[in-house]
């Protein structure tokens, strides 16, 4: 990584020679393509205005074409296109992490609702983030929300395929979720991973031709959630001071400018002290995870969460928020790796926590 | 030469060296395009690159090439667009990425000691944690490093408070060309200093040498390292001065002429000392997507900046600077388009799209006289599209960057339109300006550039440690280029056609009828050749000497000419 040629300058370069016929599209500009968390930073700060991560999913299309896929692109592939989700686990296991909330959700699978929830695959199917799921859940409750979920109808949004270089099959993988919140009249859909909503984005304008907010308003949690905070629906309980930090997913913060939202969320939590870690918002710096990295180069993926983690560390936070579960996993790894005992939590986690009993004078 | 890449690996470890030639061939350029003919004149692929992460192997790493004779090109990012971090002879790459540690901050001194490879971001990423930033830093700051930056001189954001970059050098540590370790001016270190004995040894020597020439005191011994393009070394250390960071309020004004713009700038730099103003001029206001159909920015002449004070003095100074501008008949923009402006100073290459290629002129020239050379460019470009940009700084003097739009897949329009930029730097020249930059492309400009006298003290320190000219050659004191074989063919046919020729319609032209009888005489028994084949064979050795041992100079002066009158030809 360290070479130029990993870099987005050189990188170009190289597939400059490869257009000009003077070098070959083969096993190791695939394997520098594949080296990206496509975390939108060169396309920030790009001095010349080029959507560099949109280039970098064609040259993984292209490295599908030529049949160059590194093995665990291909893996997460085929896992989408057979299972619903990038890690084989099929539909059966999608309501696992539901265990204990039956009360809540029991009607909830599939009902007709203004507003879904979206849990992504992430959330969905792995037990070290379920709690961002139960949480979303238990603050949707608390606030009344009449909502909905997919269950175990619910599949993948399509974004794992792009970075495995396959966008035409994002469609109709995604397609099933947008006809399903269709039949149940949904408007307004939350998603756990902000990567979901970036992938309904495209994947909607592929198949109906229009901006996906002609039919849904997809939002974040914190943006739902800031909004059931103006509605003064959430109350909260004073906390045991804590200072903590949030860190912006890159795709939140620089491809849905939603850096605002989860700031505010947490400011309304009395007890919590938030400091901003340095670079933050548009600047963030990546956890390493995004574009399957951390299964192409897990050792790579997991050195960049710890440069991250160092940015926190010269913070007095001891708590990092995040609205991403893959941040969540990265840097749960990153601070064993690291020896850094700082604790880690979705924004959804820390709202939820948060709520006053509603038998103690809660709603 | 031939380079022994286990040797290399043995100096600055097995992971901090390559020879795989993609490698090679993406750290082989900086950021501009350069036409293909560039390659005639130089030998432009590294054979290595190289990556110390410690000043003892970068001397070993010195001390090793100049052995061996290979060359050695020093590179931060390859950001600039002068020529200076690329190969001319091959060689090795001395790329200082992998030197980038913050070494010292000094809270009380007001000062920051970092590794050269540090990139202005990282630096004002450490800085702005703990309350401090720059006071200058290039515009280039995403990706340059303070090293580059440093061995280039120049202005950047800041530059219209605190100056150009090496009035903030406190102190720099270089290992010179003879693999000596210096440190000149004041180095702020923390202990333990791993380095210090062979700085102190270094250093002694260096400043010995300056006393045989004539004293340590002028010229300032920091002025053979910053603004130098690495021509005498590589600088490993820079302490540099840091400022609070105090609000920022950037602004922006926007006027109908130029003549107006920097009558306004002139006042508001001496009235309201921004920390930074930059101007936009109308062709590059009009080119901007994200100004399309804005009444008071699309097409017009854009100043903009920020002030870097408490609230108070910010306040009373946008008042200063808005009485300025309506006197000047200029419009204030709010709030949101000035920061719109000021966010934009890290990316002044927005327009490349519309080339897709960006041939860049840049010059230096007094801040009154830009409206006159921005007459003149507009003359002298005609029909060419060209976007003009530029920064002030306090002393009266402005950067004036020319983006000259065209289209390097049409090869050879591109080439042929190359001399637009070196007519720019000459034009400069005019207005009392010089190039902004010297590095490889404007050597020859190096002499006006550095004052005669400071120039043949730079002569002498090169003389001395690298005697062969070995690193970053080209460089500042140009010299001989590296001819390829298509030009060096060309040469010898141009001598042996040439005189050929010559014999030929001479003897003719003067009634000499036997002369032409004895050139066409067979003087070798056994061989049907004249002797006029003979003469002109000699004539192409010379053709191809000629190219061989010429210099980059007379290259220029041999080729631009010949650029420009095909330039008009196809109407560049
Ligand atoms: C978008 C953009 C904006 C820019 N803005 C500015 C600006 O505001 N002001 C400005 O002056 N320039 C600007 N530049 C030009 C360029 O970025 C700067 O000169 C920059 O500081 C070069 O840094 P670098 O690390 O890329 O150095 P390089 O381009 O790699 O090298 C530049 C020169 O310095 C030498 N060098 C590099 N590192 C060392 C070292 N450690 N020791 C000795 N010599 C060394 C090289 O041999 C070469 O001669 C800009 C360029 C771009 C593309």
């Amino acid at each position: 990584m360290k070479w130029e040629p990993y870099g987005s300058r050189g990188k170009l370069h190289v597939i400059k020679s490869i257009v000009e016929g003077r070098e070959e599209f083969d096993e190791d500009i695939v394997q520098k393509i594949f080296m990206c968390a496509l975390c939108e930073h060169c396309t920030e700060v790009c001095t010349t205005s080029i959507n560099l991560d949109r280039f970098w999913e064609a040259a993984r299309r292209y490295a599908l074409e030529e049949g160059l896929l590194p093995p665990p692109a291909a893996y997460a592939r085929e896992s989408v296109l057979s299972f619903g989700d990038p890690f084989s686990m099929g539909p059966s296991n999608r309501m696992i992490w539901s265990e204990g909330l039956e009360e809540i959700i029991q009607d909830r699978i599939n009902k007709p609702a203004e507003v879904a929830y979206f849990l992504g695959c992430h959330v969905g199917l792995n037990a070290q983030v379920h709690d961002i799921a139960r949480s979303m859940v238990r603050i949707l409750d608390y606030a009344g929300v009449d909502f909905t979920l997919l269950g175990d109808l619910e599949t993948c949004c399509g974004a794992p395929l792009v970075w495995a270089g396959d966008p035409d099959s994002a469609p109709p993988v995604n397609g099933k979720n947008i006809e399903a919140m269709r039949k149940l009249g949904v408007r307004k859909i939350i998603f756990s991973c902000p990567s979901c909503i970036t992938a309904w984005q495209s994947t909607y304008y592929q198949i109906h031709g229009k901006p996906v907010r002609d039919e849904f308003e997809l939002l974040t949690p914190s943006q739902f959630i800031a909004r059931l905070n103006d509605k003064g629906l959430l109350d909260y309980e004073e906390q045991p001071m804590v200072t903590v930090t949030f860190h912006d997913p890159c795709i939140s913060a620089r491809r849905l400018k939603t850096t605002k939202e989860p700031r505010d969320v947490i400011e309304r939590i009395p007890g919590v002290y938030k400091v901003e870690t340095v670079p933050s918002e548009q600047e963030t710096r990546c956890c390493g995870s995004h574009a399957l990295l951390n299964r192409i180069d897990p050792l790579l993926a997991s050195q960049i969460a710890e440069m991250r983690l160092r940015d926190v560390s010269v913070t007095p936070a001891t708590m990092v928020i995040t609205e991403c579960p893959r941040c969540i996993r990265a840097f749960d790894l990153a601070r064993m790796t690291l020896g850094y005992n700082v604790e880690l939590k979705d924004i959804t986690q820390i709202v939820a926590g948060s709520l006053k009993p509603k038998d103690s004078g809660g709603q | 030469m031939e380079i022994n890449i286990q040797h290399l690996e043995d100096i600055v470890g097995a992971d901090n060296v390559t020879d795989d030639s993609e490698t090679c061939k993406a750290y082989s350029r900086d950021v501009s395009s350069l036409p293909k003919l560039a390659g005639q004149i130089l030998d432009d692929q590294f054979d290595a690159v190289a990556q110390p992460v410690t000043v003892e192997s970068l001397q070993k790493l010195v001390t090793y090439s100049g052995r061996r004779k290979i060359p050695l090109t020093i590179r931060g990012n390859g950001t600039s667009g002068w020529g200076g971090s690329i190969p001319t002879r091959g060689g090795i790459c001395v790329s200082l990425t992998h030197m980038s540690r913050v070494l010292n901050l000094d809270d009380f001194g007001l000062t920051v000691t970092v590794e050269a490879g540090i990139t202005w971001r990282e630096l004002l990423i450490f800085l702005n944690r703990l309350g401090s930033t720059l006071p200058v830093y290039p515009s280039s700051a995403t990706a340059a490093t303070v090293g580059g930056f440093v061995a280039s001189g120049g202005f950047g954001i800041g530059s219209a408070r605190y100056g150009d970059i090496s009035s903030q050098i406190v102190g720099v540590e270089a290992v010179l060309l003879n693999g000596k370790l210096v440190r000149v001016g004041n180095m702020v270190l923390t202990e333990p200093d791993q380095d210090a004995a062979r700085a102190k040894s270094g250093t002694k020597w260096f400043m010995n040498w300056l006393e045989r020439r004539g004293g340590t005191e002028e010229p300032d011994p920091m002025s053979y390292l910053i603004g130098t393009y690495g021509v005498f070394g590589i600088i490993t250390k820079v302490t540099m001065k840091i400022i609070p960071r105090l609000q920022l309020l950037p602004f922006a004004v926007s006027f109908e002429t130029i003549d107006d713009l920097v009558r306004a700038s002139i006042q508001i730099i001496s009235e309201a000392e921004p920390y930074h103003l930059r101007f936009l001029a109308d062709n590059y206001t009009s080119k901007l997507r994200a100004l399309t159909g804005l009444i008071f920015e699309d097409g017009k002449f854009i100043l903009s900046g920020a002030l870097l004070d408490t609230i108070f003095q910010n306040e009373e100074s946008i008042e200063t600077i808005k009485g300025i501008t309506e006197t000047n008949g200029g419009v204030v923009l709010d709030i949101e388009r000035a920061q719109y402006h000021w966010d934009e100073r890290l990316f002044p290459l927005r327009i490349k799209r519309l080339g897709p290629s960006l041939v860049p002129a840049e010059v230096l020239v007094p801040t009154a006289e830009i409206p006159s050379l921005l007459h003149d460019v507009r003359r002298k470009l005609g029909s060419s599209r060209f976007a003009v940009e530029g920064t002030m700084d306090k002393s009266g003097l402005s950067s004036f960057l020319v983006w000259i739009l065209d289209d390097e897949r049409k090869t050879v329009s591109y080439t042929i339109g190359w001399h637009r930029s070196f007519d720019i730097a000459a034009l400069a020249k005019k207005h009392g300006g010089s190039p902004y930059a010297i590095a490889l492309w404007n050597s020859m400009h190096a002499k006006e550039f550095y004052g005669e006298q400071l120039y043949e003290e730079f002569r002498a320190l090169k003389k001395e440690i690298d005697p062969q000219n070995l690193t970053n050659t080209m460089k500042v004191f140009g010299g001989r280029v590296a001819a390829a074989w298509p030009s060096l063919i060309l040469g010898f046919l141009g001598g042996f056609i040439g005189l050929s020729l010559a014999l030929w319609i001479g003897p003719e032209i003067l009634g000499a009828s036997w002369l032409r009888d004895a050139l066409l005489a067979q003087p070798v028994p056994f061989m049907p050749l004249p002797l006029i084949i003979f003469i002109a064979l000699l004539g192409g050795l010379l053709g191809f000497s000629v190219i061989k041992f010429m210099s980059l100079k007379q290259a220029m002066t041999l080729v631009l000419p010949l650029l420009k009158t095909l330039g008009r030809v196809i109407g560049k």
